[in-house]
């Protein structure tokens, strides 16, 4: 069925969007193909965000861990994520339907940015919900989006997380969708906003398919990525799901413990359910009310996966796993003193979880940690961690 | 009550019908079983009754504020059908149509929902968030249960929609009246008119207008436009929100809204059949 994965995904919307989300998703399949489009988003992709991003060899850490490890560097992407791959082409789709104004929601801040971004590229306004916990916590990233010209519109509702965001952002779209674009963070939402998002993101796999063969003349053994609703996992797993050689693992926020109310791990402690338009696996308590996830990292803390990611774990293709808040600074550190890199919080996650399951790798092993992004927007969490705490 | 007597008797009576939304539980049980009596016995013919959910997208700020408050004070899906019953025990004739979010349907199990709604009293189900290409087998399940499923039409529909959605239609249609969510500001567009005619002349099934009706003046404009009905729900709960450690003290007002609400209704119908006022 169109917009499904298994029994997952779907369209769970108020009649009131539903005429935007037929008209996005014709558009898409008319306007992502054409010549035209690619030729301006390639320009884009390569010139302005940065691309192909580089696969690089982390010797040190791969010493420290006693197999080959690349990490892909989404970092490197103008804005320090991966965001960007997936704002580019959503604003210039929006442009070419004649849309005038872009909304999204944030949490880390990174999406925010780069909506903002290329917003601004395609002369479209660009409005960001975000929640006052994470407007906090994510402070640099919030002055970066005022002085590229968004708009922050502070959610209060809720814990004023991700969630709430998301919830806000849906209620602004249902008033004006008719000449605004929300362009969606992450592989979540009502379809046809996962496929696309997918699409988007799937440059990440592609790239890595062709280098990992161009260095080492065949594919990995397996890829590790962070991920909450899943759009940097997507973009690096998609190039690979009919390998099955290639193991792929999905690290979910741990929190600070599997214990109710301190995790986003939703892997561990979720059920299918319906949220935010969509069927998915989703933290909730026995009757259905959504649960608010917790984790140090904003960008991980949404107690959904998206509806592809859930079915790919659903079927076994992706291992689902989990790392601690504790163990992510830690490998912050890590990072910081073999590479000289400060990841964010939310790859860290991946980096953790390679780190303290070592003997789920063999010395032979490749293995690519999709480096979805750098780690400035996390110093003050960071340092407040080490040296307050 | 069957709907379809309520609306025949409405119309009988020379007026137009009035839908009271509540969320149940909000800010306790207690209050909302009075609330809801108070609403039936001045003025409401049919009682939307929600169970609260944690993240009611089609909900503006005053029922995302009523939903968080009675699920902070532990009301459950369970306790909201319990409550329906404790209703009908007391007396309540009114229909009741039961509102609430697709994922809370989804937990209980489609089957088990509908034969627990329909055990308690209920004449209808509105899902907010469950368009018509998600809809078919709530459709089939209510169908073979007798319960109607009640259908939502927006300004964003397109002609090819509507007859679609107008085909699968039972009980009345819910028009939502403006882009937007629960307890917008009054839009008196003629695109909403343009849609109510729209609507009528395709079906002959009563449609009922909501969103952003808080006064006796939108009852009767959007009567007069053609509408069987409107639902107000969120200007009910602004009033005891204000007051909501002792909402009870709101009731009289509460009721002076509903009966004006029952008189823009009365009114709006005088004017849509041309009787002088």
């Amino acid at each position: 069925m169109k917009g499904r994965f298994g029994i997952y995904g779907g369209q769970y919307v108020s009649e009131i969007l539903m005429h935007a989300l037929i008209e996005l998703e014709e558009a898409f399949e008319k306007i992502y193909p054409s010549q035209e489009f690619q030729g301006e988003f390639q320009e884009l992709l390569r010139n302005y965000a940065g691309r192909p991003t580089p696969l690089y060899y982390a010797r040190n850490f791969s010493t420290l861990v006693g197999f080959k490890v690349y990490l892909k560097r989404e970092d490197m992407v103008c804005g320090g994520s991966h965001k960007l791959n997936n704002a580019l082409g959503q604003a210039l789709l929006a442009k070419k339907m004649g849309k005038k104004r872009l909304i999204t929601e944030t949490a880390a801040g990174q999406h925010g940015l780069a909506t903002v971004m290329a917003g601004n590229i395609c002369e479209l306004k660009t409005e960001i919900f975000m929640g006052v916990k994470d407007i906090q916590r994510q402070a640099a990233n919030v002055k970066k989006m005022k002085l590229l010209g968004a708009k922050i519109k502070p959610v209060k509702i809720g814990a004023g997380v991700l969630k709430d965001a998301v919830s806000e952002t849906l209620r602004e779209w249902a008033a004006c969708s008719r000449t605004t674009h929300y362009l969606m963070g992450s592989t979540v939402g009502p379809h046809p906003f996962p496929i696309i998002v997918a699409t988007f993101q799937g440059v990440i796999g592609r790239e890595i398919r062709e280098q990992i063969l161009e260095k080492e003349g065949r594919l990995p053994d397996a890829i590790v990525a962070c991920g909450s609703g899943g759009s940097n996992a997507l973009g690096a797993f998609k190039a690979f799901i009919e390998e099955e050689n290639v193991r792929l693992y999905f690290v979910e926020g741990g929190g600070e413990s599997l214990e109710s109310e301190n995790s986003a791990a939703a892997f561990q402690l979720g059920r299918p359910g319906v949220l935010h338009g969509s069927l998915m696996q989703v933290m909730q308590d026995p009757y259905g009310q959504i649960k608010p996830s917790k984790t140090r990292s904003a960008g991980l803390n949404y107690p959904g996966r998206g509806p592809e990611i859930s079915y790919l774990c659903e079927i076994g293709r992706i291992k689902a796993c989990y790392s601690f808040d504790n163990e992510v600074f830690d490998a912050v550190k890590v990072m910081a003193r073999t590479e000289g890199l400060i990841p964010a919080l939310e790859t860290a996650h991946a980096i953790a979880y390679v780190l303290n399951h070592r003997e789920e790798f063999s010395p032979g092993d490749i293995v690519v940690i999709n480096y979805s992004g750098r780690g400035d927007k996390d110093m003050e969490t960071i340092l407040r961690y080490f040296y307050e705490a | 009550m069957k709907l379809e007597e309520l609306f025949n008797a409405v119309r009988a009576r020379g007026e137009g019908a009035h839908m009271a939304h509540v969320y149940y539980g909000d800010p306790c049980e207690d209050f909302s079983i009075k609330l809801i009596e108070t609403l039936a016995e001045n003025g409401a013919d049919i009682i939307e009754f929600g169970i609260p959910f944690s993240d009611p997208i089609a909900d503006g700020a005053i029922f995302q504020a009523a939903c968080e408050r009675a699920l902070k004070a532990g009301v459950t899906p369970a306790k909201c059908i319990e409550g329906i019953k404790k209703l009908r025990d007391r007396g309540l004739k009114t229909p009741v149509i039961l509102t609430t979010y697709f994922n809370i349907v989804y937990n209980m199990g489609l089957v088990n929902f509908l034969n627990k709604a329909k055990d308690a009293g209920v004449q209808g189900v509105l899902i907010p968030d469950l368009p018509i290409e998600e809809a078919q087998p709530l459709l089939e399940l209510t169908r073979k249960l007798g319960l109607h499923l009640i259908l939502q039409v927006a300004p964003t529909t397109s002609r090819e929609r509507l007859s679609r959605i107008l085909a699968e239609a039972s009980g009345f249609i819910y028009l939502i009246g403006l882009e937007g969510v629960t307890g917008s500001k009054f839009r008196s567009k003629k695109t909403t008119a343009t849609l109510i005619e729209k609507v009528k002349a395709e079906t002959n099934i009563p449609v009922m207008v909501g969103f952003g009706i808080s006064k006796r003046e939108h009852a009767e404009t959007l009567i007069a436009a053609g509408a069987d009905g409107v639902v107000v729900g969120s200007a009910y709960a602004r009033i005891y929100a204000v007051n909501i450690t002792n909402p009870f003290e709101r009731l009289s007002e509460i009721a002076r809204l509903a009966r004006e609400i029952k008189l823009g209704c009365i009114r709006g119908q005088k004017i849509k059949l041309n009787v002088s006022l």
